[in-house]
């Protein structure tokens, strides 16, 4: 199990009701962890309308995960 | 019948009269305003006025319309002169038909009040001792502000008022897409502006000391921001911090972009305007706004969305672009004009509590919105202000942002040396800027530009086929056929709530629809099939339409 702290913006944040949580996931890549967490929160949003950042760097979704990485997954936002 | 006019020959009294008569009329009330031979103190031996006529009219007409539904008269004119008038000539003629005397005096006293602050009408007055000077014909006070709010029937503004749009066509709302762009110059620099302060008249001259301070802007900043035209596409809760602050700063010219009238639901966070204003169109109210904060800034306004077919062309005009609408088309839309013009391109978005920010220099090499997000989301899936909600403050920091790169771009501030996607949370208080990797971006699909390409002639083509509602019964009232061309599974998942005619879209019969003798609108899911079986009907004849984004595109797809 890899222990990461996962940050979230937009509609992600509200549909996972926090805008962070700290997790323990079995995913190896950036990829299955947003499909456990697609399962668990119920978002919306498919991967091809998200980036993701690791550690303040965007990332590559099949990136493998370490031990301690934060992780932020951002969509694009309409309003103004 | 209600008239208004603008003329620079003498008004013929009688007939203005005349024109108001009505069998129901037991009131008639005219108000007559003469050049008179002094103002403030000083002598005066004539006057002249201009006006920006095309907005003078239309607001005049909208003065008169407002008056009307306010105080249920039964007709109201008003001429107002332009050019050269003597003193005691008559400067403007306003007439009031009632069934009562009170509605009559009413209406006539709003009338004139209302055109003396908002029609754009400046008015220069020839002194005695051989000077003159321009003064804005605004008032600060209003009548019927004063009065008690149930003092009759229709107290608020109206809320319908929106701008008329040429027709082009016979389809309903055609002329919103290929009509011309409308395009007004207010060139305020050429009056010689003066304003007036309370009683005191006098002529301004903007003061930038405390920015001229600056080291890294002194004079010579100041004159690149004199010799800046920057565009702002929307007028709402990010680019009212971005006009305000970029007309405050001296940038020379400000394009605004913005097809809405102001809503009541708009004032919580777009706080330059207020709610006197609400049903004017932005753009009017913002130029208003720009040249009471200040009258150097030399102010152009398209009051329609630019478009595929437009956009570009109106960015070559501009150094700087500064994106502020609430809607991801737009956004990148802009986008991809601005990697064609290498017109540098500041983008901002808010959701409710949050916001992101992005400076697309358009230079080779450096990253554009595409390189994050190659394509937007469902427009269902991005969440708006209206659906998702959003504290005013929000925008307004966000815009704030953006008018300070705005500002560091056209002066050119000390930047950091990579680009980043900078992301706000102004619940948690914490900021984080993610450099972006452009050689993972667009680079890997031929480049910014030619993505940039690709996607502005898809959304030209797409443009041509589409109309977008956010409810189909709008769609219905504006006299659209609906056709389904989903397949009847998909029907029976998520049936439309108006009349529809269901029509596979393997299995499109172009002469039923043409019989309907009405435009069609296709809707499907997602908007693709219905573009490409549009495609085939216009081949074959048919006056049709596909409905954007399709069934998920709409507001509510359970009820419209």
């Amino acid at each position: 199990m890899t222990r990461v702290t996962l940050q979230y913006y937009a509609q992600l944040r509200e549909q996972a009701g926090a805008s962070s949580e700290q997790v323990s996931t079995s995913a190896s890549t950036l990829r299955d962890l947003y499909a456990e967490l697609q399962a668990r929160h119920g978002f919306s949003l498919p991967i091809a309308a998200l980036k993701v950042a690791v550690n303040t760097q965007f990332s590559d979704w099949n990136r493998l995960l370490a031990e301690g990485d934060t992780v932020v997954f951002i969509p694009p936002v309409a309003g103004g | 019948m209600n008239r208004f006019e603008l003329t620079a020959a003498p008004v013929d009294l009688a007939a203005q009269r005349e024109a108001l008569k009505h069998p129901g009329s037991g009131g008639f009330c005219a108000f007559e305003g003469w050049v008179r031979n002094n103002n403030e103190g000083r002598e005066v031996s004539g006057l002249e006025y201009e006006a920006y006529t095309e907005l003078a009219i239309a607001e005049g007409e909208r003065i008169l319309a407002e008056a009307t539904e306010r105080y249920g008269v039964l007709a109201a004119s008003a001429v107002h002169r332009v050019g050269n008038l003597a003193i005691g000539d008559l400067a403007v003629w306003i007439g009031v038909s009632a069934p009562h005397r009170d509605e009559a005096f009413r209406a006539c006293r709003y009338i004139i009040d209302e055109i003396k602050h908002r029609l754009p009408i400046w008015k220069k007055e020839h002194y005695l001792e051989g000077d003159h000077a321009w003064v804005a014909c605004s008032h600060t006070e209003r009548a019927h502000e004063l009065e008690p709010p149930h003092a009759h029937g229709h107290h608020h503004h109206p809320h319908t008022v929106v701008p008329a749009h040429p027709e082009k066509g016979a389809s309903p709302e055609k002329g919103a897409s290929v009509g011309a762009q409308c395009l007004h110059a207010v060139t305020r620099e050429s009056l010689d502006p003066s304003v007036r302060w309370g009683d005191e008249q006098k002529s301004f001259t903007p003061d930038y000391s405390r920015q001229v301070r600056l080291r890294e802007v002194g004079e010579g900043g100041q004159r690149k921001l004199a010799d800046a035209r920057v565009l702002v596409i929307g007028a709402g809760g990010l680019g009212v911090p971005v006009i305000s602050y970029l007309a405050g700063a001296g940038v020379g010219t400000l394009g605004i972009v913005d097809g809405d009238v102001l809503d009541a639901s708009n004032l919580h966070r777009q706080v330059m305007y207020d709610a006197r204003d609400i049903g004017q169109r932005k753009v009017d109210l913002a130029a208003r706004r720009v040249a009471r904060l200040n009258p150097s800034v030399e102010v152009v306004t398209y009051e329609q969305p630019l478009h595929a077919g437009d956009i570009a062309d109106v960015f070559t005009g501009y150094d700087l672009v500064v994106e502020c609408t609430d809607d991801l088309a737009s956004r990148y839309l802009a986008n991809d004009a601005a990697v064609l013009t290498s017109t540098p391109l500041v983008l901002a978005s808010v959701y409710q509590y949050e916001g992101q920010l992005q400076v697309v220099t358009a230079e080779p090499g450096e990253p554009c919105l595409r390189c994050l997000w190659p394509d937007p989301p469902a427009p269902a899936l991005a969440g708006s202000c209206v659906e998702s909600g959003v504290l005013g403050p929000v925008p307004g920091v966000l815009g704030t942002m953006q008018a300070m790169e705005a500002l560091k771009l056209l002066l050119g501030l000390p930047q950091p040396a990579d680009h980043a996607l900078q992301l706000v949370n102004l619940l948690d208080g914490t900021s984080q800027r993610l450099p972006i990797d452009a050689s993972r971006g667009c680079a890997l699909h031929g480049g910014c530009v030619a993505v940039a390409r690709r996607a502005l002639e898809r959304a030209h083509t797409e443009g041509e086929l589409e109309r977008h509602f956010d409810r189909l019964d709008a769609a219905v009232q504006s006299g659209y056929a609906i056709v389904d061309v989903r397949e009847p599974d998909e029907i029976d998942a998520a049936p439309l709530h108006v009349t529809s005619l269901r029509m596979p879209s393997g299995a499109i019969s172009a002469d039923t629809l043409r019989h309907l003798e009405r435009p069609v609108l296709l809707v499907c899911a997602s908007g693709r099939r219905s573009a490409h079986a549009t495609r085939l009907l216009r081949e074959q004849g048919v006056d049709a339409w596909s409905l954007a984004g399709g069934v998920a595109a709409l507001a509510d797809p359970a009820v419209s």
